[in-house]
């Protein structure tokens, strides 16, 4: 976190001729979903789940998978399918980095589509995600970081 | 007695009137009108529209915005800033002032810069952990451009971004370039 500051307090001071324009998908991520997660995936870990290094493990488990596009605030972003599928991919590959399994495959329109018809709008989605989590943690090696969100900050579940 | 022009008016009108009913002549008027302006602005608001260089101002703040003094409202990078300025503050733009911690969590909007006319994502944070900052009025900004109610909450300006701090007490605000927009 302290790292991304660094860096985001720097740039005011580069010339806007040096600067090459954002990528459409990460301006989609910032618009929609980086004031929250963090430019670079990472803000309060224990208030918004981090995804840096951590988002790809998700991928996972197929329920994992879908999870990701049925979140209420992805499912109703007002992006076409075709734009939130690059902005699941640059959230997920790009700034999931090394937590991304091998061989996955990058989401594709139609995929996001048929997903963000099902938002997850019925379900208690902390402990939705948690009950993944421990799988993942258990079963796959995941890091023990994605419990922190829920986390108080003396370590324990406020949740 | 009728004029050798009149008497040709008259046959051709008799002649078109023979083959032609008014509401052909509607249906094909009518067309011509609609497809006009894609070839020929009618309005001069039109034109004036399409004559507009790129970046031209879209909104009040633009107009009127500069980016010589971080210390007014209208500086380009607050065209959504709501609160206090940490620059009247002993901050900077995208700075807070000594003892208070920036926040995490943000909304992040995008602004132009008069300069060059070009558009830049902003990042919103506000400074928090410490009392409101008690600088003069004109230090106390509302920037709307692009900002959504709060239903859309990653896009809204009224909300205090320190609930992500320890100390969710909120100080100031600040404005921070993230890059050029696409």
């Amino acid at each position: 976190m302290k790292s991304g500051l660094a860096a985001l307090a720097l740039l005011p001071v580069m010339a806007s001729a040096d600067m090459a324009p954002i990528p459409a998908a990460q301006q989609a991520y910032l618009l929609g979903c980086g004031g929250c997660h963090g430019i670079d995936g990472v803000s309060n870990s224990q208030i918004v789940p981090d995804l840096k290094d951590q988002v790809g493990w998700f991928l996972n488990l197929p329920e994992g998978r879908r999870y990701l596009a049925r979140l209420p605030n992805v499912a109703f972003s007002t992006n076409t399918d075709q734009e939130l599928a690059a902005l699941l991919n640059y959230a997920v590959f790009t700034l999931g980095g090394s937590s991304v399994p091998q061989g996955a495959k990058p989401y594709t329109a139609r995929e996001v589509g048929e997903l963000r018809k099902q938002p997850l709008t019925e379900t208690a989605l902390f402990q939705y995600r948690s009950k993944m989590v421990e799988t993942l943690v258990a079963d796959y090696r995941a890091a023990p970081s994605l419990r922190r969100y829920g986390e108080d900050m003396y370590g324990s579940k406020n949740q | 007695m009728k004029s050798p022009f009149d008497k040709m008016s008259e046959r051709v009108t008799r002649k078109l009137a023979s083959y032609s009913s008014r509401r052909s002549f509607l249906s094909r008027f009518g067309t011509a009108i609609v497809a006009a302006p894609a070839a020929f602005p009618l309005l001069p608001v039109a034109r004036a529209k399409a004559a507009e260089p790129q970046g031209t101002p879209q909104t009040d703040f633009e107009r009127y915005s500069q980016d010589s003094d971080p210390t007014k409202c209208s500086y380009w990078k607050y065209c959504a800033s709501d609160g206090v300025l940490c620059s009247c503050c002993g901050g900077g733009s995208h700075t807070c002032p000594p003892g208070a911690e920036p926040s995490p969590i943000s909304w992040i909007g995008t602004c132009v810069n008069p300069k060059d006319g070009k558009s830049y994502v902003i990042a919103y944070r506000d400074c928090c952990g410490k009392p409101v900052c008690s600088a003069g009025k004109s230090c106390w900004c509302d920037g709307a451009d692009r900002e959504l109610p709060t239903y859309r909450a990653q896009l809204n300006n009224d909300i205090i971004w320190c609930f992500g701090n320890a100390s969710a007490t909120y100080h100031c605000s600040t404005a921070a370039l993230v890059g050029l927009a696409g």
